[in-house]
């Protein structure tokens, strides 16, 4: 499909309140065209009211939805083409799966022969070759999901919304899933937006995500940077393990903070906006994962503390190294056979300054 | 396996009382009448069955009947459809008032209702003088007997599209709103969402509906008694039944009543059999909202809702305008009023007692149905106990069995024999048998409306229940009723209101006036003193107020869990 503008979608100060309680608050982004752009957030961010106004099942109280270019808060929700996978699927348990694929098809007014044969074609991409005339009560979690996708995706759609489609799978289907959706997106040029509460589902599939609480978003951009570099300590903390040292600033040098810490003297990457005045109480932010063990090479960013306990996560292994009265680390280390782990031994560690960062509130 | 062994052993319990009951006030006067019209004093025959189809008398009364019933069933549906669809799907100022206020309708014994038409639609009635006054007839114009069928069905239409709307927005209640939202999503515009998925999974209720109301119209024998429309089915039957002992058509003709309408039901059931799958998905987690409404839809409903409850009550204003009218005649409105039929109808003790009596009848009848209905649509649609479409079949046959034939199918089984002179023998107290009479001609409405809501409520919340340590009883209190209380509302307003006018049973069982019912009562004024009718209407009026306000109780009650009932997350 032809775009007028690279966004497939923009949205700007979209405001939306169900009586006292503000579910989004003046929320502004856009997706670029063929971009898999997650909001997460906890439950009750507001990221499923966001996604139903995208289609059009809510009316937003203010702000401006463009579309493919047009604005789309007057279009009719059965007009908008920005069909959506519910968390629940919504199979129509009167249909079989075939009609139920077909439904927007027939919507369409597409010849019958056409609809036959893209119905066959969407059920076979999505692993359901010979299910057409089941109903939905007779499959699986797993199946009735691929469904929900074959629903939308046979419509030949430049969007696609997803809201929270995996959160009703086990672990493995999860995983799956996941995957054929990162094929399917390699695969098209549609624009997926992808609703979650998963971190690991968003970090691992997203393109670009918006990270949400109480209806604004705390942090917009790449996975990758947002996990390192996290604008603030909701995210820092909402992505991923973290962790939090209490800290007092001591000089600053453009982006570069030197912190006074009860692990010692640190250097850290600073995400204020403008540097922090001298003194100013800050914390750092450091994953388990960037704690090495081993004195290093640097002067700073470093400390010895003893064996607390630890827990194996398979490839890896989380220590929890107490430094001193109240002040805990944790490090996530290769899980290695040679690795002395007995409660109080000592450990030496140290973390690189790239990886330790000054998140603000 | 010790679990299997005792829901297996509470079934069991359950459905052999519902047997014996059923058997006892429900078969055997089927059983007798049945006798009556296939065996005569040379032995078996079939000639009075036969006759029906036969002699163009019979048969132009059973082609009239379906005529009005399907008019009456078109006509309720027209008007309901949308106000239900309204009810359960929009949130809008004042819903809950003018969801309650359809139901006004419902307060009134269509008979009554009937007699404040007949002055309407008189030669020289209020109607005839309106148009006459506003020019646009030239004389008086005889409205019943140039259209005789047009006041029957107008009058039913006005007082049975409740239930087709109570039904309806349980039905619609039921079904997920993010169903609706998926094919609104995938383009079907919101006339087409509502064609291919809110009516289809709807259905199962939407069907019960329209049966209820073809079959209740089908078998109403007041009103075209009190419109002197001699030639359809009930009237006939009445009319035989009068002359008992020396003509069987009558017991023929009901017999054929009995056949058409299990045969209806047969195909309902039918129907619904082939949605069962549509519940086994349950209800999914449903978002509701409070969707903000612009002030002129909201008006907009309000006009609808007004309008429709305006023409409604017209019988209700004309029975209220009789019972304080001095003289109306030739006039829009009554000339001169008066109070005095209103103290007329409370004064006498005939009234007094009528009014108490059909409070405690009334009351019996809905307990009697609340738990033989749920008990019933239990045993249907959540276990597989042998014999429970059996019951279901038979629980249903009350709605195709006109109440006379009840009434004198215990007339005959109870006052002779060896009952004569007991505690149940309707000479000595006629009690006992009006409530459970009461109960069983109602017995339908509680089951369709709890069977509806069992088939459209998952097991698996059930399961949840008891798996998370809730005994079955404990189930049944915090699950299974809590989710299909909206339902059971339902049907017990249906069967109090309905108990509080039920007219044939009443006048046939009620022989002493210590024990006369409300519409006895009236019937009897209506037939008395020269302002007999007044003072019927005046003690209409009282029935209507009572009626009114349980009505009020009921669907404030309704009102204040229909949230929490109809969502399920």
């Amino acid at each position: 499909m032809s775009q007028s503008s690279p966004y497939t979608i923009e949205i700007f100060n979209l405001v939306k309140k169900f009586g006292d309680v503000t579910a989004l608050d003046n929320v502004t982004f856009s997706t670029k065209a063929g971009e898999l752009f997650f909001l997460l957030g906890p439950s009750g961010c507001g990221k499923t009211t966001l996604l139903r106004i995208l289609a059009g099942l809510e009316k937003e109280d203010s702000g401006r939805i463009i579309l493919r270019g047009r604005d789309a808060s007057s279009i009719e929700p059965y007009k908008r083409g920005a069909p959506m996978v519910f968390q629940n699927y919504a199979l129509w348990p009167h249909l079989n799966v075939s009609e139920n694929v077909a439904f927007g098809l027939v919507e369409r007014h597409i010849p019958r022969k056409e609809i036959e044969k893209r119905v066959a074609d969407a059920l076979e991409n999505v692993g359901l070759k010979g299910l057409g005339k089941r109903m939905p009560a007779e499959l699986s979690g797993g199946q009735q999901q691929r469904v929900a996708l074959a629903r939308t995706l046979v419509l030949n759609p430049d969007v696609v919304l997803l809201d929270e489609p995996l959160s009703n799978l086990d672990a493995k289907l999860r995983h799956e899933m996941r995957e054929e959706i990162e094929k399917l997106h390699k695969n098209t040029d549609i624009t997926f937006i992808y609703v979650t509460h998963d971190q690991v589902e968003a970090l691992s599939l997203a393109d670009r995500m918006a990270v949400m609480r109480n209806g604004k978003i705390y942090a917009l951009g790449k996975p990758f940077e947002l996990y390192h570099r996290p604008p603030n300590l909701f995210c820092a903390d909402f992505l991923g393990e973290s962790n939090m040292i209490k800290a007092s600033v001591m000089r600053t040098s453009g982006k570069s903070l030197i912190l006074q810490t009860p692990l010692g003297i640190w250097q850290a990457m600073s995400m204020y906006p403008s540097p922090p005045a001298e003194g100013t109480p800050v914390t750092c932010m450091v994953r388990p994962e960037n704690i090495k063990l081993g004195s290093g090479t640097g002067n700073t960013n470093k400390f010895k503390g003893t064996v607390i306990k630890y827990k194996i996560n398979g490839s890896t292994i989380t220590i929890t190294i107490q430094v001193a009265a109240g002040v805990t680390i944790k490090a996530s280390v290769v899980n290695d056979y040679n690795l002395q782990l007995e409660h109080g031994t000592i450990l030496e560690c140290y973390a690189d300054p790239e990886n330790t960062v000054v998140v603000p509130e | 396996m010790k679990i299997f062994m005792k829901s297996g052993i509470r079934s069991t319990l359950i459905i052999l009382i519902v047997i014996l009951y059923l058997g006892i006030f429900l078969i055997l006067p089927i059983i007798h009448v049945f006798q009556k019209a296939i065996i005569d004093n040379t032995g078996f025959t079939l000639s009075y069955l036969r006759a029906l189809f036969i002699e163009p008398r019979q048969f132009n009364a059973i082609i009239k009947s379906l005529t009005i019933a399907s008019l009456v069933t078109l006509c309720c549906l027209l008007v309901s459809v949308f106000p239900a669809w309204l009810t359960a799907r929009k949130e809008f100022p004042g819903k809950t008032f003018f969801s309650g206020i359809l139901l006004v309708p419902l307060i009134l014994p269509p008979f009554v209702g009937a007699v404040g038409m007949k002055i309407v639609f008189a030669r020289c009635g209020a109607l005839s003088t309106l148009l006459y006054k506003l020019g646009i007839v030239n004389g008086p114009v005889d409205w019943l007997g140039t259209f005789p069928l047009m006041g029957i069905i107008l009058l039913e239409t006005l007082h049975l599209f409740p239930i087709l709307y109570l039904n309806l927005v349980a039905a619609f209640a039921n079904v997920d709103p993010s169903l609706e939202e998926a094919a609104l999503n995938l383009g079907a515009s919101p006339l087409r969402v509502f064609k291919r998925i809110t009516v289809p999974l709807a259905s199962p209720g939407l069907f019960a509906g329209l049966v209820l109301v073809f079959v209740w119209s089908f078998t109403e024998l007041g009103t075209p008694l009190v419109f002197g429309v001699r030639n359809v089915l009930p009237v006939l039957i009445y009319d035989n039944v009068s002359e008992v002992g020396t003509n069987p058509m009558g017991y023929a003709q009901v017999v054929f009543v009995l056949l058409f309408s299990v045969a209806g039901f047969l195909i309902s059931k039918n129907l619904l059999q082939k949605h069962r799958n549509v519940a086994t998905l349950g209800r999914l987690s449903i978002i509701r909202k409070e969707k903000k409404i612009p002030w002129y839809i909201t008006l907009s409903f309000y006009i609808l809702f007004g309008s429709i409850v305006l023409v409604a009550v017209i019988p209700h204003i004309s029975v209220i305008l009789l019972a304080i009218t001095r003289r109306w005649f030739l006039t829009i409105l009554p000339q001169g009023y008066t109070l005095q039929f209103f103290v007329r109808a409370v004064s006498s003790e005939l009234t007094r007692n009528a009014l108490i009596n059909s409070l405690i009848l009334s009351t019996g009848a809905t307990i009697i149905d609340i738990i033989l209905g749920f008990s019933i649509a239990w045993l249907c649609v959540r276990t597989k106990i042998r014999g429970r479409n059996l019951i279901d079949s038979i629980s249903m046959i009350p709605l195709a069995v006109p109440g006379i034939v009840i009434a004198f199918g215990y007339l005959g089984l109870f006052s002779g024999g060896r009952f004569t002179g007991t505690w149940i023998d309707p000479r000595i107290n006629p009690m006992y048998l009006l409530a459970i009479s009461y109960g069983i001609r109602r017995l339908p409405y509680m089951l369709r409306a709890a069977h509806a809501g069992l088939e459209q409520t998952s097991k698996i919340y059930e399961e949840a229940a008891s798996n998370l340590g809730a005994s079955p009883w404990r189930v049944l209190k915090r699950i299974t009723l809590p989710l299909i209380m909206a339902n059971i509302v339902a049907g017990a307003i249906l069967c109090f209101a309905f108990s509080m006018m039920e007219v044939s049973d009443s006048l046939i069982l009620a022989q002493t006036e210590n024990y006369y019912p409300i519409t006895k009562a009236i019937y009897t004024l209506m037939e008395g003193l020269e302002n007999g009718i007044n003072v019927a209407s005046a003690l209409g009026v009282w029935a209507m107020a009572l009626l009114a306000s349980a009505m009020i109780w009921a669907s404030c009650l309704l009102g204040k869990k229909m949230g929490q009932m109809f969502r399920a997350g």
